[in-house]
């Protein structure tokens, strides 16, 4: 039953997309109008199939009906509620609907908000290109990847999901909020594709999909942090690039995309930058299918490649599509994309924009190129090597720090070209902080010139974006004559858009400051405790108390209990476990974590304790990693704001100025 | 006086790399050990070095390494020890020959080619007498209106 | 004039099929593939040095002219356990050969482990501990279970990483017998 509507549902989308992208296809090519108004409606066709083979799907996984494959190897009547509704997205079949999900969801959204404009050509094969690539999920899923594949005779019981994702509530978010990112991408790449199709590759397009895409950038930063963030808790902590390859695939995506918002800005003001803008949407998109291609298929190991899958063909033939279709359309319209803007001076806000995407790029060159460099050696020398943390470390490190440089510099400098007076008022303070801030941070004795250079630049762009708030709201306390609270909220209500920004920055910053801070500053040890000893760690006093061991249908665990102390005070018990699943061979730690301000304890039990009341326990002093996701919290609270309507509204004659970013009378008001 | 606040700022932070770099460069024994670590990969565990891993064998490995270097191998011998014994997995650094160039210099390149493309365009453009929109610059900046209205 | 846009487009587009049909070679390939590939197979076995249960050394000196099975393990691993009928079998079948030598290397355990495993299964072949983990890293093993054969000159030409079936291992001393 919940198999046939899974399978009806599928079948369903797949003609609605079919339909949709065969009756716009006509209707462009025949320009008839009605038939573009009704293909605008397969999407909700589209959108209906999704959510049914969703809700059919989380049906069979609550009852735990295992005449569905998928349910019984990723199920079992033991599993709690919240895993049982996040087994949709714990193995591969499950998350190509999820993904199908967003997917329908982001076309609906653009369907319904640009309804007036369903005649509008740009929208009509922004829709196409859209329902095309739901077309290529749903056949996905029907085809080699179907989820709703039945089991006879019906098991009485599942296999369970995975261990390491039935470990941390964190779990259920995660990688939602990774797909809301991901798959967004598709919005801007449909109209991106529609803009060259139809020939408008000027700033329409652009605004059209403006807030769109900063809700995917948002989702996805927001997604890449908590997969950090769970995977701190529930894998143990063996630095930043090993994670996992997925972790760098979701990376390379957020790399272009960052590229792309900022250099958008870049297009609307000065009309320059259209090819690279353009090239960037399409790679950003291609780059979230090569990143499902390269962790799906397994051609790369990963925690997230769901055994041998028979989907990589498939992904790795829509990449090619994909990338054809973009640069064939680019080449095609090549002639006709000649920007008309120019670069005025080095030093202005273009400049640093291009900058900016420069680095960008590069980043994403370095991260794509030690990706799949392991796998150019294996096709073309049939060399097996690695590429890990040194080889990201060493060429990203200068990058980031030219980065850090631009956003301390970059929000401070004026479009087309910057007087020496104007930078003096914006800049001498914070680059004074900084500098000062970079010997403090050698006389205390930090690890090297990077770790202090980036505390320095750090500083100078925190200083930069204080002072450009405290700047903006004084101007706006003046003007309105309110107390400085109301004031910081009307300026930023002013102009979302530019204070939104300098919240992300900021969060970003925290970001670099927490990954150098718990990259060279944070200690490893492993200790043998007997019970009821007290030893000595780094700081912290551990006693062993002894072990309890909890046996739920689900798991069997052997929990640690540890009680530390710091500098006499009490900081409590904390207690790491290993967990050992039915059918599962290796254990699965689970850290225990005192979070803190400055530094995390961070307890592995690396042997589960022997009948002397032994154990042995992996403890590491981690510092100021909550400001990771202190950071990214920030990061998400300046992407709401940016998205937030502007008080200044903009006139409806006017799309161009749709960016007001350059604070004139804001600096003018400060003079 | 502005001036003389930024080449003072500038002095500063000059005087700052210099004696940090010069601080810098630790050889001891040790130092050159966990170095050593860093880019060995744990055998265990795919992806993490040794030096973050706690995994009996990493322990061990680190050890070993220590023990190589107080016996005065060169880092090369080192690596080149565990390359014959693991194969060329196990190191997480690629090594800088052949297709290793690819990996190591074509970013560097591009780098550099990206960043003297945009100087010279911004020189090319600074010669440039400003432009005046042409009929096809004034069309595109028409349609675009009537994109949006 | 041309567009610069396009020739860049070009160049784009060759390097990205030349990666996609990489990428195409790797799709077939089976991950699971070097399970029975060592670095060190035809190669001579590394020099180590054991200690055994009751206290004595063994080094790979003094297994010189023996057709040797070396297998590491430990207590705690689950597909250890799933070998150890085989290897008892095996083992039983080759005890009386006096050229055959049977040796089960502890990997990362304790010794109190270990003993009460030993006497617990009743295993019959020389346990030995490896506390400078020197056999550990000779041998390269990445994990546990892990079974080399040696020839009586010493070389490296049978390895299987996880759990062995009696097949595997009279293939492995096959192998160690064979007159080279």
């Amino acid at each position: 039953m919940k198999a046939f509507v899974g399978v009806f549902a599928l079948a369903l989308g797949t003609v609605s997309s079919v339909f949709g992208v065969i009756v716009l296809g006509l209707g462009l090519k025949k320009r008839d109008e009605r038939m573009l108004e009704l293909g605008r409606r397969f999407v909700f066709g589209v959108l209906a199939a999704a959510v049914l083979a969703f809700l059919a799907m989380e049906w069979a996984l609550l009852s735990h009906d295992f005449s569905l494959e998928y349910v019984y190897e990723n199920n079992a009547r033991a599993t709690p509620l919240l895993y049982t509704i996040a087994g949709l997205w714990a193995n591969l079949e499950g998350s190509i609907i999820l993904w199908a999900l967003v997917l329908a969801g982001y076309l609906a959204f653009a369907a319904r908000r640009f309804r007036d404009r369903s005649t509008d050509p740009l929208v009509a094969w922004a829709t196409l290109v859209g329902l095309a690539v739901a077309l290529f999920f749903f056949a996905l899923m029907l085809g080699p990847a179907n989820p709703f594949k039945t089991l006879s005779p019906t098991p009485s019981d599942g296999l369970g999901p995975n261990p390491l994702l039935q470990n941390h509530p964190l779990m259920a978010i995660h990688p939602p909020m990774l797909y809301l990112g991901y798959v967004g991408f598709t919005l801007p790449f449909s109209f991106a594709i529609a803009a060259l199709a139809t020939g408008r590759f000027g700033e329409g397009w652009l605004a059209d999909i403006r807030r769109a895409t900063l809700i995917a950038w948002g989702f996805l930063t927001v997604g890449i942090i908590l997969g950090g963030w769970w995977s701190y808790e529930v894998l143990g902590w063996g630095g930043y690039w090993a994670w996992d390859p997925v972790e760098n695939a979701s990376l390379l995506p957020w790399l272009t995309g960052t590229a792309f918002i900022h250099s958008v800005i870049v297009q609307e003001r000065r009309g320059m930058l259209r090819v690279w803008n353009l090239s960037l949407v399409i790679a950003t998109f291609s780059l979230t299918i090569l990143g499902t291609f390269l962790t799906r298929s397994g051609v790369l190991d990963s925690v997230h490649s769901f055994t041998e899958s028979p989907i990589g063909p498939w992904l790795l033939s829509f990449l090619a599509v994909v990338a054809a279709v973009g640069i064939g359309l680019i080449a095609w319209r090549g002639d006709r994309l000649r920007a008309p803007g120019r670069i005025d001076s080095p030093v202005s806000r273009e400049s640093a924009f291009l900058g900016n995407n420069l680095i960008f790029a590069a980043l994403a060159f370095v991260v794509l190129l030690g990706t799949v460099y392991p796998l150019l050696a294996e096709a073309l020398q049939g060399r097996q090597l690695s590429v890990g943390e040194p080889y990201f470390n060493r060429m990203t490190t200068p990058l980031g720090l030219v980065l850090l440089f631009l956003m301390a510099v970059a929000p401070a400098l004026p479009w087309r070209a910057a007087s020496g007076e104007v930078l003096q008022r914006r800049l001498l303070v914070p680059a004074w902080i900084g500098g000062l801030t970079m010997v403090v941070a050698l006389l205390l004795g930090t690890n090297g010139i990077t770790d202090s250079v980036t505390f320095g630049l750090a500083a100078f762009a925190l200083a930069g974006i204080a002072r450009q708030m405290v700047v903006g709201a004084r101007a706006q306390g003046r003007a309105n004559g309110v107390a400085w609270p109301a004031a910081t909220l009307r300026a930023i209500r002013s102009n979302p858009r530019l204070y939104g920004g300098l919240i992300v920055h900021t969060g970003i910053v925290l970001i670099a400051i927490a990954l150098v801070a718990s990259s060279s500053y944070s200690t490893r040890r492993e200790v043998r405790l007997t019970r009821d000893n007290t030893v000595n760690v780094s700081g912290y006093s551990l006693t062993y108390l002894g072990s309890r061991i909890t046996d739920t249908k689900q798991k069997v665990t052997v929990h640690a209990r540890i009680r530390v102390e710091r500098d006499g005070d009490a900081l409590g018990v904390l207690t790491p476990a290993i967990s050992s699943f039915p059918g599962r061979t290796s254990g699965i730690g689970t850290p225990a974590v005192k979070t803190g301000i400055v530094r995390d304890l961070y307890l592995t039990l690396v042997s589960s304790p022997t009948e002397r009341e032994r154990v042995t326990v992996g403890v590491q002093v981690n510092s100021m990693i909550v400001w990771l996701w202190i950071g990214g919290g920030v990061v998400a609270l300046g992407t709401l704001v940016a998205l937030m309507p502007s008080l200044r509204r903009r006139s409806q004659r006017d799309p161009l100025g749709a960016d007001d970013a350059e604070p004139r009378v804001l600096e003018g008001a400060s003079a | 006086m502005n001036r003389l606040a930024w080449a003072a700022l500038a002095l500063l932070v000059v005087v700052a790399v210099v004696v940090a770099a010069t601080q810098a460069g630790d050889s001891s024994p040790r130092a050159r050990a966990n170095a050593l670590a860093e880019e060995i990969q744990c055998p265990e565990c795919d992806g993490v070095s040794v030096a973050q891993s706690l995994a009996p064998t990493s322990r061990a490995i680190v050890r070993d390494l220590r023990r190589r270097v107080a016996a005065g191998e060169s880092d090369d011998d080192i690596r080149a020890a565990y390359v014959e014994r693991y194969g060329e997995s196990i190191r997480l650094n690629p090594e800088g020959d052949g297709l290793g160039l690819l990996v190591w210099g074509l970013p560097v390149t591009l780098v550099l080619a990206g960043a003297g493309a945009l100087v010279f365009a911004s020189r090319r453009w600074r010669r440039e007498p400003l432009m005046h929109a042409t009929g096809a610059d004034e069309e595109l900046v028409e349609r675009a209106r009537r994109d949006d209205a | 004039m041309k567009h610069p846009a396009r020739w860049i487009a070009l160049a784009v587009a060759v390097v990205a099929l030349a990666f996609v049909a990489v990428l195409a070679t790797q799709v077939s390939d089976d991950p699971q593939r070097e399970d029975n590939e060592s670095v060190l197979l035809n190669h001579p076995a590394p020099e180590f040095s054991v200690r055994t249960l009751d206290g004595t050394t063994i080094t790979q000196a003094d297994l010189a002219g023996k057709e040797v099975i070396v297998n590491f393990w430990n207590s705690w691993c689950i597909p250890c356990h799933e070998e150890l009928p085989a290897l008892k079998e095996f083992y039983d079948a080759h005890a009386t050969d006096p050229d055959f030598v049977m040796l089960g290397i502890v990997r990362a355990d304790s010794q109190d482990a270990i003993r009460a495993y030993v006497d617990a299964e009743g295993v019959d072949w020389v346990v030995a501990f490896d506390p400078g983990a020197n056999a550990t890293l000779g041998f390269a093993t990445r994990g546990q279970p892990e079974t080399f054969a040696i020839n009586s000159d010493g070389t490296i030409v049978g390895f299987k990483a996880g759990p062995s079936s009696r097949n595997e291992l009279e293939t492995m001393l096959a192998a160690a017998r064979v007159p080279s």
